[in-house]
């Protein structure tokens, strides 16, 4: 790890785009004879399409094209891929067969987005409708071991727990929940000429969603060119392409002109993914004094008949306890429902409701504190694979966090406070998830005038991955930040990673930083070779600040540097990735999570009063947008805590809840005073930064937070979420 | 949407005129509920009637009380300062509905003319009675968290959405009513009406009628009121179940009373016989507790709304607690 | 800002269309909708024509066009004139992603009809910032790091605007009520309500 500061704050670098209307995210631009896709979606959940009446659509004005499977235009990319899914995911407009309500059954594409919103509405399918099943719980006994992925787990003994002379177990539900970022799926596909394309997207990858549609459309990926600078949110439904984009794609290609294609919000519940409804069972055994024995956890999770999903729900059973004995079991029911896909803190903080429930219920049992029995159970060592960690300041956040929410003042008892007539409750849990490091490159371009460009085809979902690059190349060049350009979201850029599982600023950052360290590297050859500096082999390293270097008693400017060598520019480009450290060492972040929350006695109203978030995920290169980031993933908890569900009619297996007024994400008064606290110590081990991710952590656990300060508030252990008022109060 | 005509009524008389002659035709005011329900297929009128030009946006007290213009925006009202001052039941029923920006669209008239929010209303793949006359009634065996436990029918069980209405039913107002040829006033409790056998008429207004005003005749509820609402979350959100209190304590006996419930029926639900009980009694909260109890004696759950049977008198006893406290 | 007319002629498969059908219609474009008098029943002008003309001021500056009469004011902004500052989130009044003023009123643009704003003035998040002077609001977001993703944020500014305006800005809990219209799926709200209680509390011109 290199010698890195990062001494200050910085403002969000497109913040001043972001305030003023004029960031441009997927469906904002404007390419000449753009006109407007809308896609119907099927009204019944399982069965076949006998007939399509797309007359009065086609007649409609305006229209240019009403496609379905009956007259798709060839997808070469689907060629290669048997089944039903294919590149993009379920292949569109395939066949007649029906897997789910919702399913794009066809594409109107018309000169305005009235029309088109009109005359899809025109488009009449006739369905032979089959019974669907919607409902996990009715088919659990029927779940099936995963084909990819997730093979039982077995480390000792299996079911240890139940020898254990102190035990708990239960059952735990988690609902759908929708990511549903501000921005809907987004997308405009310009084809520039026969094998060439230019795509307007909302996505978290430019590089994959790049090789998506070469693949798709059979053009080389250099002719794909996919623009996404600014993205309305992702928190995982942007991470893979889904069929509305080739929707667009396809339907701009028929209409030989460029089409725009902006879901609907009830389209956001069945088009672009979710988390899936997980049925759980875990089981803890401990010793009297507290020690683990045995962890049994079992989860059976929702995913489609058309394609499998998969997720850690048990993973955290796996590795965040010195437990000698864990056996785990991921099964999937395979229901007539889209397909879920990876949100915020995926699986893992699924199955972190259920484990650090269970610890809280164990902590009561045994009459230890909770913060108490973690640590006592605390792993100094990778359970799974004895390794040591790369950095591990787990025992610091519990520290950092009790200090701040007051922990150890309050009555231990459940439903023990009370405060203005309200039942006090504390609660905590805590999070982990791997800190990763994928390879990736960025591009420098120093120029004559001493501004800084950097590029990497890398994604900002909300995070602010600008900023923090920025942050970076201004540590290592000591360039002032407003000289400094990052660019990102576009797929001719140096290649890098999709933003997902928090590795953005590990992997890009790493880039970022080889090539601005080679700049410098470049900087310093120049200055030893320009003979009119006072710079002498031996002397003291030269000091960059200020947008200058200093040798001796002499300052120069970079931009009078160059001059001077006669050289326009520097331009360097490097490629980054992990090396043979990843297999010495395991490499985790964490997270712990403070409640304290009030719940009226009668009525079971939660009003959340304080939450203290802590991490430790490495060094923190940008303070002010890492906190809020953490601030957001603690937030999408309380929405999984409290509010969050996408209910289903099992009888038409068609959501009821489809709408923004009905499905109750988290609002303004639902949030109290928030305070991140960080143990920003750097991993030695990660990448030059030594900074981990936080974008999953910051979510995983938090909801057992939440339930685990209800139990200290009511007495009541709730084990499905979300936690309404009626199941308090009943 | 389908496109439609539009026009501008100057005039009440050119409103119910144009009504009269077009019966497909639908007035726009705020357009809060209509435009919503317009892109979702729920409606699709021919012809639009704009009637934010009428002259019916006065708020003013005379003989009557206080007398509301049917046009008049529901944020103005709630934080008009004699509704603040005598009538704090509407306005904290009103701070409670939708959110700032809705509030400054929405109108009185429109608020009483919103239809459900039963999500088989709005969803045209499925079955609704109210919206499709004999298609049967999705929420019956189906999703029934929010819907009714007074006043159903085996056609429909859905919930008038408004708080505004609630306050309004508690306070005895008066609705004005302007018909192409004649004008009336009606009580505000037999505006909305009951599902029944025709779920599709959500109110008593004639073909040809408009909303022109509310009124609220004088009442003694200037301070010990409250509006509880309990929803999925802390705003924003439409009612679980919402009660609008009103006492008259006099060294704290109960002179009267005033209870109407939201979230609970096809309309406000008054509750007259929790009044007349809590009528010279001591208020405490025992007694709120026994009001709370009669007030659901008739209720009826299907299933996933059950809790509202066993929250309604919890709500009502808080509610009247907090009003007594007020 | 490229002239919305030009636009529209670039993309003018439905202007043709719609002449096509009609040329009587054409000349009816050209006079205001119908206005219902008391007494004057006769609606023969208001046969069944594609678009009425609507003149609004937005952002100070003046607009006359012919658009439909079911183009929301959301879409009227961001596809007609191209302000696409004004965002759509759920497009039914269920985020406010698209709160923009009306004659200095915050509402949601999405549920209501362009057409309804004859002779209005609105204010859209493109013209909060004087210049390059950006509204304090506006600073104040960028320094509390009031948002994540950005796609809300022009809707939290104007409805953080107005909230200051209404008297609804006094304390962290009537803003957290006042701002729940506006929501934020990144979750920046304690940042956002920092940011206008600090505009507030300054007491500069908002």
């Amino acid at each position: 790890m290199s010698d890195f500061n990062l001494p200050g704050t910085i403002d969000r670098v497109d913040g001043r785009q972001k305030v003023t209307g004029s960031a441009t995210y997927a469906a904002e631009y404007r390419p000449a004879g753009m006109v407007y896709g809308v896609l119907v979606g099927s009204r019944i959940a399982k069965g076949t399409i006998k007939a399509y009446d797309v007359k009065a659509a086609e007649n409609a004005p305006g229209v240019l094209a009403v496609i379905h499977h009956l007259n798709r235009p060839n997808i070469p990319g689907y060629a290669a891929a048997e089944g039903d899914t294919g590149p993009g995911g379920l292949k569109l407009f395939a066949s007649d067969k029906i897997y789910f309500d919702g399913q794009p059954v066809a594409l109107v594409i018309a000169d305005t987005c009235e029309r088109a919103v009109h005359a899809a509405s025109l488009v009449k399918v006739a369905y032979q409708k089959e019974a669907p099943q919607t409902d996990l719980l009715k088919i659990k006994d029927k779940a099936q071991a995963p084909k990819r992925g997730g093979a039982p787990y077995k480390r000792g003994e299996a079911g240890a727990w139940q020898k254990a002379p102190v035990t708990v177990q239960g059952e735990f539900l988690l609902p759908h929940e929708i990511h549903h970022p501000m921005e809907m799926g987004s997308i405009i596909a310009v084809w520039e000429g026969a094998d060439k394309l230019t795509v307007y997207d909302k996505t978290q990858g430019v590089k994959s969603a790049q090789r998506t549609y070469a693949q798709l459309f059979g053009v080389p990926a250099d002719n794909v060119n996919v623009i996404s600078p600014f993205v309305g949110g992702g928190f995982g439904m942007a991470i893979r392409t889904w069929p509305y984009q080739v929707a667009a794609i396809l339907g701009a290609r028929k209409v030989n002109r460029p089409v725009k294609l902006m879901l609907d919000r009830s389209q956001m519940f069945t088009m672009t993914g979710y988390r899936p409804f997980t049925w759980q069972k875990i089981a803890i055994g401990a010793s009297r004094d507290g020690l683990l024995q045995g962890i049994t956890h079992e989860a059976v999770g929702a995913s489609a008949t058309y394609e499998e999903f998969t997720e850690g729900v048990v993973r955290m059973s796996q590795i965040m306890y010195a437990c000698p004995n864990v056996d785990t079991l991921y099964k999937l029911a395979h229901l007539d429902v889209s397909v879920p896909t990876w949100m915020r803190g995926p699986g893992e903080a699924t199955g972190a409701f259920a484990l650090e429930s269970a610890l809280d219920e164990l902590s009561y049992k045994l009459n230890i504190d909770p913060v108490e029995l973690r640590i006592r159970n605390h792993a100094d060592k990778d359970p799974e694979n004895g390794l040591p960690y790369s950095s591990k300041f787990l025992k610091e956040c519990y520290a950092l966090g009790t200090e701040k929410i007051g922990w150890y003042k309050r009555n231990r008892t459940s439903k023990s406070m009370q405060e203005d007539g309200m039942l006090v409750g504390y609660g905590m849990s805590s999070g982990i998830f791997g800190a990763y490091r994928s390879p990736a490159s960025a591009r420098a371009l120093l120029r004559a005038d001493g501004t800084l460009l950097i590029q990497s085809a890398a994604s900002d979902i909300g995070p602010g991955t600008g900023t923090a690059m920025v942050k970076i190349a201004a540590d290592i060049l000591g360039l002032p930040y407003d000289k400094i350009k990052f660019e990102l979201g576009d797929s001719n850029l140096p290649p890098a990673p999709t933003q997902g599982g928090s590795g953005t600023t590990s992997a890009v950052g790493a880039a970022v930083h080889d090539v601005c360290t080679a700049v410098k590297e470049k900087l310093t050859e120049l200055i030893k070779a320009t003979h009119d500096t006072n710079f002498h082999p031996g002397d003291q390293p030269p000091a960059f600040k200020n947008g200058s270097i200093q040798t001796g008693n002499t300052v120069i400017s970079f931009g009078e540097l160059l001059r001077r060598n006669n050289l326009q520019e520097i331009d360097l480009t490097r490629n980054s990735k992990a090396g043979e450290e990843r297999q010495k060492y395991s490499f985790y972040s964490f997270s712990v999570h403070f409640t304290k929350l009030h719940v009226h006695p009668d009525t079971g109203v939660v009003k959340i009063k304080e939450i203290v978030p802590v991490a430790d995920a490495g060094k923190i290169i940008s303070e002010k947008t890492a906190a809020s980031q953490m601030i957001g993933g603690v937030i999408g908890g309380i929405g999984m805590a409290l509010t969050e569900e996408a209910i289903f009619d099992h009888r038409y297996g068609r959501y009821v809840n489809s709408n923004f007024a009905d499905y109750h994400v988290p609002v303004n008064a639902d949030v109290p005073h928030i305070d991140v606290l960080f143990v920003n110590k750097p991993d030695p081990y990660i990448n030059p930064m030594g900074a981990k991710g936080m974008g999953e952590i910051s979510l995983i656990g938090y909801a057992a937070s939440v339930t685990n300060a209800i139990y200290h508030a009511t007495g009541k252990r709730i084990r499905q979420l979300p936690v309404t008022l009626d199941k308090i109060a009943l | 949407m389908i496109n439609f005509e539009y026009t501008r009524a100057l005039t009440v008389k050119a409103a119910t005129d144009a009504l009269a002659r077009y019966p497909a035709a639908r007035l726009i005011a705020g357009g809060t509920n209509l435009v919503d329900l317009m892109k979702k297929g729920v409606t699709a009128p021919a012809r639009l009637i704009d009637i934010n030009s009428l002259p019916l946006k006065q708020v003013e007290e005379n003989s009557r009380g206080l007398s509301i213009g049917a046009l008049v925006i529901n944020s103005d009202l709630s934080a008009h300062e004699i509704v603040l001052k005598k009538h704090p039941l509407l306005s904290q029923a009103m701070q409670a509905g939708a959110s700032a920006q809705l509030r400054n669209m929405a109108t009185v008239g429109g608020n009483m003319m919103q239809r459900t929010r039963c999500t088989y209303f709005y969803d045209t793949a499925m079955p609704c009675n109210k919206r499709q006359p004999g298609s049967g009634c999705g929420a019956i065996g189906g999703y029934n968290r929010m819907h009714a436990i007074f006043g159903t029918s085996d056609k429909c069980i859905a919930v008038h959405p408004s708080d505004m209405c609630v306050a309004l039913a508690a306070l005895d107002a008066q609705v004005t009513i302007a018909g192409p040829k004649t004008t009336r006033t009606i009580a505000f409790t037999d505006f909305h009406r009951l599902p029944g056998s025709n779920p599709e008429l959500d109110n008593n207004l004639k073909a040809g009628e408009i909303i022109t005003g509310v009124y609220i005749p004088p009442h003694p509820y200037t301070r010990h009121v409250h509006y509880l609402k309990l929803r999925d979350r802390a705003s924003y959100a439409f009612a679980l179940i919402s009660v609008a209190a009103a006492l008259e304590l006099e060294n704290n006996r109960i002179k009267s009373a005033r209870l109407a419930m939201g979230g609970v029926a096809h309309k406000p639900w008054r509750l007259q016989e929790a009044e007349a009980f809590l009528q010279g009694r001591q208020a405490s909260m025992s007694t709120f507790k026994e009001a709370g109890k009669l007030a659901v004696k008739e209720a009826k759950g299907f299933g996933e709304n059950d809790f509202k049977i066993k929250m309604s008198p919890v709500a009502i006893a808080e509610a009247l607690h907090r009003a007594s406290q007020a | 800002m490229n002239d919305p007319h030009k636009q529209q002629e670039a993309c003018g498969d439905s202007r043709r269309d719609f002449l096509k059908k009609s040329t009587v219609l054409a000349a009816l474009t050209l006079t205001p909708p119908a206005l219902l008098k008391a007494g004057e029943q006769d609606e023969a002008i208001a046969a069944r024509f594609e678009k009425i003309p609507l003149s609004l001021e937005v952002n100070g500056k003046a607009y006359s066009l012919d658009t439909e009469p079911r183009v929301t004011l959301l879409d009227f902004l961001r596809e007609q004139l191209q302000l696409t500052g004004t965002k759509k989130g759920c497009d039914h009044g269920q985020c406010g992603a698209c709160t923009v003023h009306v004659d200095g009123r915050r509402i949601n643009s999405c549920l209501t009809l362009a057409v309804m704003q004859q002779g209005k003035k609105i204010t859209t998040i493109e013209g909060v910032a004087k210049g390059d002077d950006l509204h304090p609001l506006q600073e104040a977001f960028i320094r509390h790091d009031a948002f994540q993703c950005g796609y809300c944020t022009p809707g939290q500014i104007m409805s953080g605007i107005a909230c200051i305006r209404e008297g609804h800005a006094n304390n962290e809990a009537e803003i957290s009520e006042y701002m729940s219209g506006n929501i934020c799926r990144c979750s920046a709200y304690p940042n956002i309500t920092a940011a206008i209680m600090e505009v507030k509390k300054g007491g500069q011109a908002v």
